[in-house]
């Protein structure tokens, strides 16, 4: 009771460095715990590699072989590691967006594969991937451009009179999705035989294609897009209390809302154009953030970007161990984790 | 005295049609019209055909390119969007891809037999073309030996067997050539990409595998389950093997032409043994599957076969 009080009376200056204590640790846990994931994860796989001098060799960031041989210093460096990071950008990009969808539609169940702005951004990739094949910087970019389409047709539709009700957008993300859903089926009807089953495979989420080109530019774009909606987290704690009151308040909505939904779509394109359409992260991450860590944006948002992070890691070591040397599509294994948990989330809550 | 002569009646007509429908049927059992031959298919069906099969719709481009070799491309009324071999087959009527038929279509066509490549989506299909009196045959073979079984099958059904069997016949000389020329030669372990990205290979139930086997290769991934599996990069780096197989240039276009990142330092690239070859030959279990084995035979071992 007593410092429930003193929290009241206690001054914005010091709230707000209170706040900051709270997120430089919550991320500092995180961040151990997403480093040590990375190793631990990059020791298991479908070729056993020797422990010591794998560890020995992660050490020395790849510059010292410690004695593991060629082949099993390419599958360390070449294969996993690669993987095992555009998992971490991939799972923070996604989470980070479900985040950002939540705060602006002030909605707990938007989430970028729900409201179907993921399958934007798969027929972004679908259509660059047919028409400019070899062009592979063409492939985040028409993704984002999808994902962009897809996020303002989703908000224009469940944008009603009455504003935008969380069964409005729930309606609109169906709508979306399905709509988008019968694209791709068409896009791939119209594509060689021979590669639906590959795209299948990649349209359920598929970390396999760690391309080189690509990482670098999704790992950037996952810590950009984290730093950028973060700055923005105080405007969007305000737009949760609804975009009137937070208008009255000083914050410039639609300046705030363009920024969400630009950062949003880059962090869903680009994870989908690398990786497909891993679902529910964007779900479940923002969730146990919140339930742990409480609703401040400023918190939650890098928390749910570490912790998509660690998340995907993870789910995609169980993909690519566990019916090895065969692999199942990462997508498969979060939906798996992420259905479940969402459910008992929701009879918790 | 009314309600007892609308009882005859009634009785009359019901007589009438139960004598109209045993004299319908009694003609229906006559010998001339329907008599049948059953015939277990890949399966394990038994699977109950008239006499005679004129009208066949086949639903895979190997099953197609079967109907012609054993001399009844001209009794097949049906094929698929894949089905492009040989020439002649582009004249029959299609009837969707492999994976959808349109079913009235094939109704519409009264073939006797459906032909159809593996038992995927079976039940449904088979239940409703049965229904109308259309008998449904699997083949879904894991080896050589198993396409040879399905031309003598095919042969049989369509009434050919004496052309089919001397296909096999001639089938099996070529093959038994291939055999003596790399009998004595160690074998080469190749690994054959189905595909780059997602890598994807031909496993332990492939009739590929069966194939490399045959042309003195050795698969390294011939006991990985199933027939065309998702295979991991890793192990694929680690499998080094010595010669690679990309099945393209076919129905796949331009695509598969290059192989696999995981791959690029593996020995087989490191000396120059990756081999393109036609993928209708290699992903067909038809005849042509023969000129696949002689293909890959001739590139795993050069020196056995002199010009």
């Amino acid at each position: 009771m007593i410092s429930n009080t003193s929290e009241t009376i206690a001054s914005p200056a010091r709230r707000n460095r209170v706040t900051l204590r709270k997120t430089v640790l919550a991320c500092a846990v995180l961040a151990a715990l997403l480093v040590l994931a990375i190793v631990l994860m990059s020791l298991l796989g479908s070729e056993p590699l020797p422990l010591r001098a794998s560890l020995c060799a992660l050490a020395s960031f790849g510059t010292s072989a410690c004695g593991l041989s060629q082949d099993q210093f390419d599958i360390l460096f070449q294969i996993r590691l690669p993987r095992i990071l555009l998992a971490a950008a991939v799972g923070g990009s996604l989470a980070t967006a479900g985040a950002g969808y939540q705060a602006l539609l002030r909605n707990p169940l938007a989430e970028p594969y729900l409201l179907g702005i993921s399958n934007g951004a798969a027929v972004g990739t679908m259509i660059a991937l047919v028409f400019f094949g070899a062009m592979e910087w063409t492939r985040p970019i028409l993704a984002f451009s999808g994902a962009l389409v897809a996020t303002f047709a989703v908000y224009r539709l469940a944008r009603g009179r009455a504003g935008a009700t969380p069964e409005r957008l729930i309606l609109a993300g169906v709508i979306v999705t399905t709509f988008l859903s019968s694209v791709i089926v068409f896009v791939t009807v119209m594509m060689d035989a021979t590669r639906i089953r590959s795209f299948t495979f990649w349209l359920l989420g598929d970390l396999s294609g760690a391309s080189k080109a690509l990482l670098p530019v999704t790992i950037v774009v996952a810590i950009a897009g984290t730093l950028a909606l973060t700055l923005n987290a105080r405007s969007l704690n305000l737009l949760m209390l609804g975009e009137r009151d937070a208008f009255d308040l000083g914050v410039e909505v639609g300046r705030v809302r363009i920024v969400v939904f630009l950062v949003a779509s880059l962090l869903v394109g680009s994870s989908v154009a690398a990786s497909g359409s891993v679902g529910y992260v964007g779900l479940v991450v923002p969730h146990l953030a919140r339930l742990s860590l409480g609703s401040d944006n400023r918190i939650s948002i890098p928390a749910a970007a570490l912790g998509g992070a660690l998340f995907v890691i993870i789910a995609d070591t169980v993909a690519r161990t566990i019916i090895a040397p065969r692999e199942l599509p990462v997508g498969a294994i979060t939906a798996l984790i992420g259905a479940p948990l969402f459910i008992y989330l929701l009879r918790r809550v | 005295m009314r309600a007892h002569r609308d009882y005859r009646l009634a009785a009359l007509g019901v007589a009438v049609v139960v004598c109209a429908l045993l004299a319908g049927c009694t003609s229906r059992g006559t010998p001339n019209h329907g008599a049948t031959r059953e015939i277990t298919d890949d399966a394990g069906r038994r699977v109950s055909l008239p006499a005679r099969v004129d009208r066949v719709v086949s639903l895979a481009p190997n099953l197609t390119e079967i109907m012609f070799a054993v001399g009844a491309g001209n009794r097949l009324v049906g094929r698929t969007s894949y089905c492009d071999y040989p020439p002649e087959a582009k004249a029959v009527a299609e009837v969707g891809d492999t994976l959808h038929p349109s079913l009235e279509r094939i109704i519409a066509l009264k073939p006797q037999v459906v032909l159809v490549s593996t038992a995927s989506q079976l039940e449904v299909f088979t239940n409703q073309l049965q229904s109308q009196n259309i008998a449904v045959y699997v083949t879904d073979p894991h080896d050589l030996e198993g396409v040879f079984r399905s031309i003598e099958q095919i042969g049989e059904i369509v009434g050919n067997k004496d052309q089919a069997n001397s296909l096999v016949q001639k089938l099996r000389e070529r093959t038994n050539t291939v055999a003596q020329a790399v009998q004595q030669k160690t074998p080469v372990r190749v690994f054959y990409q189905v595909s780059a990205e997602p890598l994807f290979t031909a496993g332990h139930d492939s009739f590929v595998t069966d194939l490399m086997r045959r042309a003195g290769g050795a698969s390294v991934t011939a006991d990985v389950p199933g027939a065309w599996p998702r295979y991991s990069n890793e192990s694929a780096l680690a499998a080094r093997p010595e010669a690679i197989i990309l099945p393209t240039g076919g129905s796949m276009g331009t695509a598969n032409a290059q192989v696999a990142e995981a791959l690029r330092q593996s020995p087989a690239v490191l000396h120059g043994r990756v081999y393109k070859i036609n993928d209708d030959l290699l992903a067909r279990p038809g005849p042509r599957a023969v000129d696949g084995l002689e293909e890959m035979a001739r590139a795993l071992h050069p020196d056995a076969f002199p010009k």
